[in-house]
């Protein structure tokens, strides 16, 4: 599209042709799916392989992607979130790559230690569910309201609180004893 | 002392990592658009090795999916077909053996282990390729062969995995998520090449 700022220049009515739209879609969401699914997955990789299915989703079936640019986003973050939670369900490989990764050999330099401190905590948070996860994402580090995040993941603002309640708790008891794993063998 | 959410906001990935390439978003843009103009007859076609690759992800992201729809043709007996998978590198390496990708200019290195082998495919078709004379080649595998696909392609991410026929190496993607239950080789088949071969990959 010429290079031109797609959110910019998102047009009300979507075009018709598929392919069309769906060009469309991906330049003006791609970006903000990147990102959550960067917080939401293990890698990079993950990352991207989680956006390529959620677009390759849409591709399938356009029909069902509901026009309108909010609505565009909060089906594309559900269909995302909802990918994630199957590829989490897939706990017995989660788990075998997780204890490859606390195999790696250790490094002691002050600035490698803080790259493993980092992944440690970042760790952590492959224990919430992903929906747990993203609410919690997008309120501590997109910081969105409650009332948004419930639009946005088709759930109740009562339940968006729950997560964020019950997220907050794992990871501070997760957190505090990784963190003083991590400590001890520095 | 910090809390959680100043724990998180260190950590975030987004702030120490580079910004993502523009190569590899245009990669699943290319991915995306190619399988939303699959149904539509003036869409944009894909002639290139690299985009047959993308291709292959996405077929293997429908795993689990096929399985559902997988026709429940029969194959003739015929000439055996010699079908391997082996884990490669994109760089030479002591042990390794070098191998030119059939139609292409690549050389990657095999390992010289054997991930999967004829005995490890359950069922093999043809399916329709990227334009009207090109067809690919449907590989599911059996149990024991996923699990053996699963093992060996979720710790080689990042790297080849090459599919070679009959000792060549027909197809070398590089692994973007682990292949467990099928895979497709979207080589330059003839409709004639590829039964040849589908029925050549159940001779044991």
């Amino acid at each position: 599209m010429n290079g031109l700022p797609m959110v910019d220049a998102l047009p009300t009515m979507l075009p018709d042709h598929a392919t069309d739209r769906l060009s469309v879609l991906f330049d003006v969401h791609y970006e903000r799916l990147y990102r959550l699914a960067r917080r939401l997955a293990p890698t990079e990789d993950e990352a991207r392989d989680l956006v390529q299915e959620t677009f390759l989703r849409a591709a399938r079936s356009p029909k069902s992607v509901p026009a309108g640019r909010t609505s565009e986003e909060a089906w594309l973050v559900r269909v995302l979130v909802n990918i994630r939670r199957d590829d989490w369900r897939k706990a017995a490989v989660r788990r075998r790559h997780e204890e490859e990764a606390r195999r790696a050999p250790r490094v002691n330099r002050d600035h490698d230690a803080a790259v493993v401190a980092r992944a440690t905590i970042w760790r952590a948070l492959d224990i919430l569910s992903p929906r747990r996860r993203a609410v919690i994402v997008l309120h501590e580090l997109e910081g969105q309201t409650i009332a948004a995040i419930a639009a946005l993941l088709g759930i109740s603002a009562v339940t968006v609180r729950w997560h964020l309640s019950f997220g907050r708790r794992d990871l501070a008891r997760i957190l505090g004893s990784r963190l003083g794993e991590s400590d001890e063998k520095r | 002392m910090r809390n959680v959410e100043d724990l998180l906001r260190a950590a975030d990935p987004l702030r120490h990592e580079p910004p993502e390439k523009a190569e590899d978003r245009d990669a699943i843009r290319r991915t995306v658009l190619a399988a939303a103009s699959g149904a539509e007859p003036n869409g944009r076609r894909f002639a290139t090795l690299r985009a047959s690759v993308a291709l292959i992800v996405v077929v293997v992201v429908f795993i689990g999916v096929g399985a559902r729809f997988w026709p429940r043709g029969t194959t003739e007996v015929s000439a055996a077909v010699r079908f391997e998978v082996r884990l490669a590198e994109a760089q030479f390496a002591p042990g390794l053996r070098e191998a030119r990708v059939v139609g292409s200019n690549r050389t990657i290195y095999l390992h010289q282990e054997i991930v999967a082998t004829n005995e490890d495919i359950a069922q093999s078709d043809v399916v329709e390729g990227d334009a009207p004379s090109r067809f690919w080649i449907r590989v599911a595998f059996t149990s024991a062969g996923a699990a053996k696909m699963q093992r060996a392609t979720a710790g080689h991410l990042g790297a080849p995995v090459a599919v070679l026929i009959d000792g060549e190496v027909v197809l070398a993607p590089t692994l973007r998520s682990p292949i467990s239950t099928s895979a497709v080789i979207s080589g330059d088949y003839t409709k004639a090449e590829a039964d040849r071969i589908v029925r050549g990959m159940s001779v044991r």
